[in-house]
């Protein structure tokens, strides 16, 4: 066994995994965001109402989206030692400042958002969502500053083998990053909206009662993911230029560029296999596809008017059945993104089997089984979770609850004494 | 400047274990609680404070890879089996207190709340062995990698993480006595002080398994510091005893904070001015200025730190005010 390949795998597991759910936490909460906006504005109940539900569902898809990202965070340390020793003096610097600037404070308010309610004022309430929405964007901006310097390493020298920090602002103007960060953060506003349609739709056509609840959140979600599919696409494209001019390997890895590339790094590192997989761009083209596919919100749009979408209902059945491809996509596109820049972990800098950590096969194996099996156990409970309070309605979601009412979900008395 | 930095990870992890430390307790406690009521009573007395605490450890890691990449390295593939299990338990733990009320049956909240009594003794186990396991120093060899994992299994890490895991217990009742309404907290009381008396015992055992032991007795660069940290922790659980037989509940939750918060002090002081000693070559052990970032990364980090410092602990503070007291009343459900 190898242990190269086991801590690749353990790696493209627990994130694809991670992202599967930070995507719907990006996304939902800026629409979490606006919802308890429009509440405090306009101080109608539906919004409360609706705040409340998709609030509980937003909760819920947080768990796993925490438990994944202390298993990454964690990962790099015990897979990957090399690359603390190697480039740790330039790579570790924006991981502090994430897990100090956003998590930190990310779950500090969200933990307040949580069990402020009926306690805390309105304004301050809101505040402390609005301060979730900016430190989980901070959070991934972060941590695609990290993942850009690996994709294309700047800011630094190498002394005594060991790479120094030089200039940070480089690390900030790094050519992997911003249209990166624009593809990224409107995917999860497209995940995060079409999940939004998807729940209401079957909400809809299902006939499960309160119509003007889930038609107002059909609405915000057709209207953010057709916005946000516009977004992903054009910054899709914009990365083609962007990544294509610093990785010549990356998206055809035959080109003349590729060639001196890899002449130049044969005679500085030694022979040895400089190209990536060949299959890395497959995923690529059929994420451009879902792209593409998804592209036909833009025919959707209309049908909002006079309410044709419900009225219809084929539209209903449409959104339902494409939820599962933004969550496909980007998959897809990370694995891409990363498995593209072999056989580097830092591009033209650090090898991927000069980075991992020294361990025996077999431990890692079962580190690999072990949180693969974990992982994906609690992620599969935590989506029937999703599931079944997405199918609850909004009836009486737990979160917000007035500490007075009694819950109708339990039958059983269970008041907890408060 | 590498102190300072040696000085903020070390508070972080010892605010960490401080204040896990009563999630990972109150987890442990639900072993007992049969009546349901009693045992989301005792998570929601956690409630608004429990995804504020763990985010301490991730913060201590991540001042660790940024301030420390060397360190972050060796000590976590070093200690693989450790963390693994303690990383296994932080997870149960995370999963557990938010998912378990979210189905509505008995079984599958009695079920959940199994998890978390596992996950909790295996947080506490393997940051206990994690400890022990700087403190007896490490297999680092000359090449800068730590080799093999058999290094961990030696009797003061059993003792040690036995120690941490009746430290959070004795914590734990502790906070509930604080958090609990105040017919609950007469309840409890006389739990809380066996525990803490358990864990004074306990800790004092890990203390001479520790002095017995050769590897330790090397690693220890100044052995009197240790000892006098050691008495400290004991003297603090035996003031928590007394302050809980006078209902002093605030005084008492005080000084098993400060019992979880000593481990960490002890281990850097005793250490100091290393902060991996080698077991195999003197010359391989690893000092916090050779385990630190360079100059230029150190000053980047300081400067963002200055300002970010106060805000982490103002806000952690503010969450603290909000919802302090006990939990009568109107306080919401939601664990
Ligand atoms: C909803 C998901 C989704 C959809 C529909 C698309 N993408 Fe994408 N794509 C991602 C989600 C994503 C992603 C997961 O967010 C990635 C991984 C890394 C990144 O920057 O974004 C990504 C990566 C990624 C990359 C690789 C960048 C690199 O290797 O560094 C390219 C070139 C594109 N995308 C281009 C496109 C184009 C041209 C699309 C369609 C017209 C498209 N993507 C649709
Ligand atoms: C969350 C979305 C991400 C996904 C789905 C993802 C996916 C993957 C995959 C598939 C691999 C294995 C590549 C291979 O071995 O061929 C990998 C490796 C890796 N990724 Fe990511 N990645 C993500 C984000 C990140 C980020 C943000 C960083 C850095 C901050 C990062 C750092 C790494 C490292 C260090 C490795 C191991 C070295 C290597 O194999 O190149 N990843 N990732
Ligand atoms: C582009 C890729 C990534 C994005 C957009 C992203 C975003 C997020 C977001 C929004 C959260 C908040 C929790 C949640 O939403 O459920 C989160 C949690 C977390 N992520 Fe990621 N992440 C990415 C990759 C990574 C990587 C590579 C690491 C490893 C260092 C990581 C470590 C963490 C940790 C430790 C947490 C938990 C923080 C807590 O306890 O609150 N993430 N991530």
């Amino acid at each position: 066994m190898d242990a190269l390949l086991l801590a690749r795998l353990q790696f493209a597991a627990t994130a694809s995994v991670h992202f599967l759910f930070v995507a719907v936490t990006l996304g939902l909460v800026t629409l979490l965001v606006g919802l308890q906006t429009a509440w405090l504005i306009t101080g109608n109940p539906r919004f409360e109402r609706l705040t409340r539900f998709w609030g509980q569902l937003y909760v819920i898809n947080y768990v796993l989206g925490i438990a994944t990202g202390i298993v990454m965070e964690f990962q790099f340390g015990l897979n990957w030692s090399g690359l603390s020793r190697y480039v740790g003096n330039v790579f570790g610097a924006p991981l502090a400042i994430e897990t100090l600037v956003a998590f930190f404070l990310e779950s500090t308010f969200l933990g307040m958002w949580i069990f402020g309610w009926h306690r805390l004022r309105r304004g301050v309430h809101l505040a402390l969502l609005y301060g979730v929405a900016l430190t989980a964007y901070a959070s991934a901006f972060w941590i695609l500053v990290a993942n850009s310097w690996l994709q294309n390493p700047v800011g630094y020298e190498v002394r005594d083998g060991v790479a120094h920090l030089t200039d940070f602002s480089a690390l900030l103007t790094n050519p992997a990053l911003w249209m990166a960060f624009g593809h990224v953060v409107s995917a999860a506003l497209l995940t995060g909206g079409m999940l939004m349609a998807a729940v209401s739709a079957w909400h809809l056509t299902r006939g499960t009662g309160d119509f003007d609840l889930f038609r107002t959140s059909l609405r915000i979600g057709v209207v953010t993911a057709t916005l946000a599919i516009g977004l992903v696409q054009s910054f899709g494209f914009a990365q083609f230029g962007a990544v294509g001019a610093i990785q010549p390997t990356k998206f055809n890895g035959t080109g003349p560029d590729a060639e001196a590339l890899v002449a130049d790094w044969t005679a500085r590192f030694g022979p040895g296999d400089y190209l990536p997989p060949v299959l890395a761009n497959a995923g690529l083209g059929f994420m451009i596809l879902i792209g593409f596919g998804l592209g036909l919100l833009w025919l959707i749009l209309p049908l909002l008017w006079r309410d044709w979408i419900i009225r219809l209902r084929f539209p209903l059945w449409l959104l339902m059945i494409a939820l599962p491809l933004p969550f496909v996509a980007v998959i897809l596109g990370w694995i891409a993104r990363e498995v593209g820049r072999q056989p580097w972990v830092a591009y033209g800098l650090l090898r991927v089997d000069q980075a991992v950590s020294p361990i025996d096969p077999w431990l890692m194996a079962t580190s690999l089984i072990g949180f693969t099996l974990l992982l994906g156990g609690l992620a599969v409970t935590n989506w029937v979770l999703l599931a079944r309070h997405a199918a609850a309605g909004a009836a009486d979601p737990a979160l917000g609850r007035p500490p007075t009412q009694p819950p109708a979900d339990d039958s059983r008395t269970e008041p907890a004494f408060v | 400047m590498e102190l300072a930095w040696y000085a903020l990870l070390g508070l972080f992890f010892a605010g960490y274990l401080v204040l896990g430390g009563y999630d990972y307790g109150v987890g442990l406690l639900l072993a007992r609680r049969t009546d349901p009521a009693r045992r989301r009573a005792a998570l929601n007395a956690v409630g608004p404070f429990f995804l504020g605490n763990e985010v301490w450890l991730v913060a201590a890691v991540g001042i660790l890879f940024g301030a420390f990449p060397v360190l972050e390295g060796e000590l976590l593939a070093g200690s693989y089996p450790a963390v693994l299990g303690a990383l296994v338990g932080v997870i149960l733990v995370t999963v557990g207190v938010q998912l378990r009320s979210r189905p509505a049956s008995g079984w599958a909240r009695a079920g959940w709340d199994r998890v978390i009594v596992v996950g909790s003794l295996l947080a506490a186990l393997g940051w206990g062995v994690v400890l022990a396991g700087l403190l007896q120093g490490v297999p680092r060899h000359l090449d800068g990698h730590v080799v093999g994992v058999t290094h961990l299994f030696t009797p003061f890490a059993a003792a040690a993480a036995l120690a941490l895991v009746a430290l959070v217990a004795a914590h734990g009742a502790t906070f509930l006595t604080l958090r609990l309404p105040a017919a609950e907290a007469d309840r409890l009381r006389p739990l809380a002080r066996r525990l803490v008396l358990t864990a004074a015992g306990a800790v004092g055992t890990a203390a001479v398994v520790g002095l017995s032991s050769d590897r330790v007795r090397v690693a220890a660069q100044r052995p009197a510091v240790g000892v006098l940290l050691a008495v400290g922790l004991v003297a603090a659980l035996l003031v928590a005893r007394t302050a809980l037989g006078r209902r002093r509940d605030g005084v008492a939750f005080t000084a098993t904070a400060t019992a979880l918060a000593l481990p960490v002090l002890l281990v850097g002081a005793t250490l100091w001015p290393y902060a991996l000693v080698s077991t195999v070559d003197p010359a391989a052990s690893l000092t916090v200025t050779e385990a630190a970032a360079s100059a230029p990364t150190l000053r980047l980090l300081g400067w963002l730190a200055v300002p970010l410092l106060p805000a982490l602990l103002g806000f952690q503070a503010m969450c603290l005010w909000i919802f302090r007291g006990r939990t009568e009343g109107r306080a919401l459900v939601y664990w």
